[in-house]
């Protein structure tokens, strides 16, 4: 194989396993929403809240998967 | 609103959309040469007095900028002086639903004492990140600049001389309404590379013939073309005839299909990198001498365009999507957050950090060492999370853009609706952290009569 190709292959495979790190920010976020609306769904009046409080634990948790996000964008796009 | 699309109005629609699939025909969509960094403008377009060129996020966010500015000086101009005077109408209660909303918003995690620094901020954060995201949704914005050829001059260090490098590209071409456009159905292939691809589909249309022809059939061939001299019937001669025939047609097959292919190149309307190939006549093979010679900036319409890949190089570009933007803010913010600190704590603030008070004291305050020190860590590591998580949404919602309107160029609406909303997350994320950072520095690490201040709000 030539190297070019070589060179690709490897940023391709990078890239992609760069982002498994996604699938930690998915769960959690996933888990602080499913917590969340079930306490809206018990608390109505206490919506406003606990809608500040997900935003923010679903930011955290994805910047996680951000960082993987970037990590694999730098991969793609910036080595060369 | 509704009124306004009932009845005859909602030609505009069917307008748009027909205008788009004339677009989509008359220019076919390109996927753009994506670039993390901002991209450089060409020689000559340096800030005035700095000698810095511009790079395309810069000239972003100055649009930011000068569009807030506007926004402010309408604003302040249409406020009403007393509460009797009428209110202004139109715009101006958009930023008062806005302002009042995020007021109580701000209000109800951040109201203390210093509510008003903390509101500064949050606003003024918002404000930027979101008029910089929102960038993405407006047509021409990473679209329509200078078209460049993506050619770099390259030091080679054992030969002592520099050396034209060309890399990924595009073809262009003169199209509607005069314009130079990037071809998007023909990627760049270098003459070079195109001679080569000539030579190896020539090399292995001979292995092709050898295999059909090898060294057996060969000889096999020449005893019957001997027993046929040597007297005994024409068989023999004709099939040893079909066995060349067979060899000729392998050797033809391996070049058609190399030939179809700069066919189906041409077809397209792209350039192949030599006119001819090997086994045609006239054939002319590519010039390396000629590389040397070509200028960074060749005229677009020259014959020397055809030598080098173009890309284009946008007037202007989403500012989020540079590190540099997003940091700047992300330290503007971390200072605020010590600033506030400071302020609200004096140098008592420090022993958020260095907790070495309980360290004789209590037989845990190694503990609390430790965990003054991860928080200064954790300090600094906002920088890099608030300025990471801007950067790798907004710039992945770009590319996004880029790839479904390359996908279906006259129905990308619902990514844009889509990043729309995205991009009023991520300036609320920012701000409210921001907000939050902020408020939690006020509060002191021990449970004093200053949290109880706050709490009373």
């Amino acid at each position: 194989m030539d190297p070019q190709s070589t060179i690709i292959l490897g940023k391709a495979i990078g890239a992609g396993l760069a982002m498994i790190g996604a699938a930690g920010g998915g769960i959690g976020i996933g888990l602080a929403v499913g917590g969340a609306v079930q306490a809206m769904g018990r608390n109505p009046d206490h919506t406003p809240t606990i809608q500040t409080n997900m935003i923010l634990g679903v930011a955290f948790a994805e910047a996680v998967a951000i960082y993987a996000l970037v990590v694999s964008l730098i991969i793609l796009f910036v080595l060369s | 609103m509704n009124s306004f699309w009932n009845g005859k109005r909602r030609f505009v629609a069917l307008l748009m959309f027909l205008a788009g699939v004339f677009v989509a025909l008359e220019v076919p969509p390109v996927i753009p040469f994506i670039q993390l960094p901002g991209e450089k403008f060409p020689e000559g377009f340096d800030i005035p007095f700095t000698g810095i060129r511009w790079t395309n996020t810069m000239v972003g966010s100055v649009i930011v900028w000068v569009v807030l500015l506007l926004f402010v000086v309408y604003v302040s101009r249409r406020r009403p002086k007393d509460g009797n005077e009428a209110p202004p109408g139109g715009f101006y209660y958009l930023f008062e639903v806005l302002f009042e909303g995020l007021m109580g918003f701000v209000g109800g995690i951040a109201g203390g004492r210093h509510f008003r620094v903390i509101f500064n901020m949050f606003m003024t954060i918002f404000l930027v990140v979101l008029m910089a995201n929102w960038m993405e949704l407006v047509p021409g914005v990473d679209t329509i600049g200078f078209i460049h050829p993506h050619v770099k001059e390259k030091y080679d260090a054992e030969k002592d001389e520099y050396k034209l490098v060309t890399t990924d590209g595009y073809e262009i071409y003169q199209g509607f309404l005069g314009i130079s456009y990037v071809n998007g159905q023909c990627n760049w292939i270098s003459p070079a590379d195109e001679a080569a691809a000539d030579e190896a589909a020539l090399a292995s249309a001979d292995a092709a013939r050898l295999a059909a022809m090898d060294e057996q059939a060969v000889k096999a061939a020449y005893a019957r073309y001997q027993a046929a001299h040597n007297g005994h019937g024409d068989e023999h001669a004709a099939e040893t005839t079909a066995e060349a025939d067979e060899a000729s047609a392998a050797y033809d097959e391996v070049l058609a299909a190399r030939v179809a292919e700069k066919q189906a190149r041409a077809d397209r309307g792209c350039h192949t990198g030599v006119a001819t190939a090997p086994w045609q006549d006239g054939y002319e093979p590519y010039d390396k001498t000629k590389a040397k010679g070509i200028s960074l900036h060749p005229d677009p319409s020259s014959e020397e365009a055809k030598l080098v890949p173009w890309v284009v190089l946008p007037f202007v570009r989403v500012p989020s999507t540079d590190l540099n933007m997003t940091l700047t803010i992300a330290l503007i913010s971390f200072v605020m957050i010590q600033y506030i600190g400071f302020k609200a704590l004096g140098i008592g603030y420090l022993t958020k950090f260095f907790n070495f008070g309980t360290l004789f004291k209590s037989p845990l305050g190694g503990i609390d060492v430790a965990v003054g020190l991860l928080e200064l860590i954790g300090d600094f590591a906002k920088i890099l999370s608030f300025s990471f998580r801007l950067l790798g949404n907004i710039f992945a919602g770009s590319i996004l853009l880029f790839v479904m309107s390359f996908l279906i160029p006259i129905l990308p609406w619902p990514f844009f609706i889509l990043e729309f909303f995205v991009g009023v997350i991520q300036a609320l994320v920012f701000a409210l952290l921001t907000a939050i950072f902020m408020n939690l520095a006020t509060i002191s690490h021990h449970h004093d009569d200053d949290h109880d201040h706050d709490e009373a709000h």
